[in-house]
């Protein structure tokens, strides 16, 4: 029986050698948004995300491997006459887009429709937010992440004419790390 | 060399010999305990129960098949002033576990186990993980009556996600009870 127990320390190593699987983690991000207001009266909202500004971002970097969650978070709230439903758009590069159409013609839709009825104010919950992201853009996501982690977002609404504002917006992210 | 091959070699065979003869040894057994998640931000740690049924064919190995669900806690945070919860993963897994050794009769047994399984984490809003696991650790075995034994087990889960992994420490106590004592 003795002779067997080299058994689970070969295991251990199998499962180890083949990428180091056991060397890895799932760590949160948390991207701080400014308080913006946004309406079809103005140019379109938009902020340039720079991942690598995050010191978690920056250490684990070379390590990682992919997004195991994201949420959008933050209070929304809906100033105008209309039910809205809130959308975050991003684009891979730097973009100064001032139209919705732009926006949505050029861009890739990651996050919504967070529906909010006139006048109405709301909390994003993270399980709520989860489920609004796309499967596109959570693809173009993960690639900034694992790419430069630089690229831009918009806020804008599903609706002829909006007007919403956020406040103490996050954009929370989990990445898959591995050495 | 050769005589202790040999020696080595022949008590094998004996002892295949004798478990053929005895027949199988068959337990089975509830268990519970305690999950912890290690290195995972997005979830947290919680209860694990499950069902244990060994099979002791061959005196030095016991084949455990076992299915095991998780309830991993929610994690809270707060971001920008406000409070957020995110709901943890449910998990669920089955699979089989080789033991070194058989958990009935005798006394106090101290064990090593890995075993590899099926595993399944669900919860709101994030895509379905369904993917191989593996666990290993060590158990104690302490006869509880002629068919009970208690069995305490800390060890450790490993669910492979592509070049990363989910690994949740985990510590359980259940019973097992002989159903064929292989006598």
């Amino acid at each position: 029986m003795k002779n067997l127990r080299w058994i689970v320390p070969a295991l251990l190593l199998a499962v180890a050698a083949p990428g180091c699987v056991l060397v890895s983690g799932q760590f949160l991000i948390d991207f701080n948004l400014p308080n913006f207001d946004a309406s079809t009266d103005t140019a379109v909202s938009r902020e340039d995300v720079d991942l690598t500004t995050e010191s978690d971002y920056q250490d684990h970097k070379n390590d990682l491997k992919g997004l195991s969650d994201v949420a959008v978070l933050g209070k929304i709230t809906n100033s105008g006459a209309a039910d809205i439903g809130v959308e975050i758009w991003m684009t891979a590069a730097g973009t100064t887009y001032s139209t919705p159409t732009q926006v949505t013609t050029n861009g890739t839709k990651l996050w919504g429709p967070f529906n909010l009825s006139a006048g109405a104010t709301k909390q994003v919950g993270w399980d709520e937010s989860a489920k609004l992201f796309s499967s596109t853009g959570k693809a173009l996501l993960i690639n900034e992440i694992k790419g430069d982690g630089q690229f831009t977002i918009y806020a804008i609404a599903n609706a002829g004419t909006y007007s919403f504002n956020v406040d103490d917006g996050v954009l929370a992210l989990v990445i898959d790390f591995g050495k | 060399m050769k005589r202790a091959l040999a020696f080595g070699l022949l008590a094998i065979v004996m002892g295949a010999g004798a478990a053929q003869a005895a027949g199988p040894k068959v337990g089975i057994g509830p268990y519970g305990g305690y999950n912890i998640a290690l290195i995972q931000q997005d979830t947290g740690n919680g209860a694990v129960y499950g069902i244990r049924a060994p099979i002791n064919l061959i005196p030095l190995i016991t084949v455990e098949p076992y299915y095991a669900s998780s309830n991993l806690g929610n994690v809270d945070e707060t971001f920008g002033g406000l409070s957020y919860t995110r709901t943890g993963f449910d998990m669920k897994a089955f699979g089989a576990t080789a033991i070194l050794g058989s958990l009935g009769g005798g006394g106090l047994k101290f064990y090593p186990y890995a075993g590899i399984g099926s595993y399944k984490l669900e919860r709101t809003g994030s895509e379905e993980i369904k993917e191989t696991g593996y666990n290993f650790g060590l158990g104690i075995g302490i006869p509880a009556g002629p068919k009970i034994s208690v069995q305490a087990r800390g060890g450790l889960d490993m669910i492979v996600t592509g070049d990363t992994s989910r690994k949740f420490a985990n510590a359980t106590i259940g019973i097992n009870y002989n159903l064929m004592s292989g006598k």
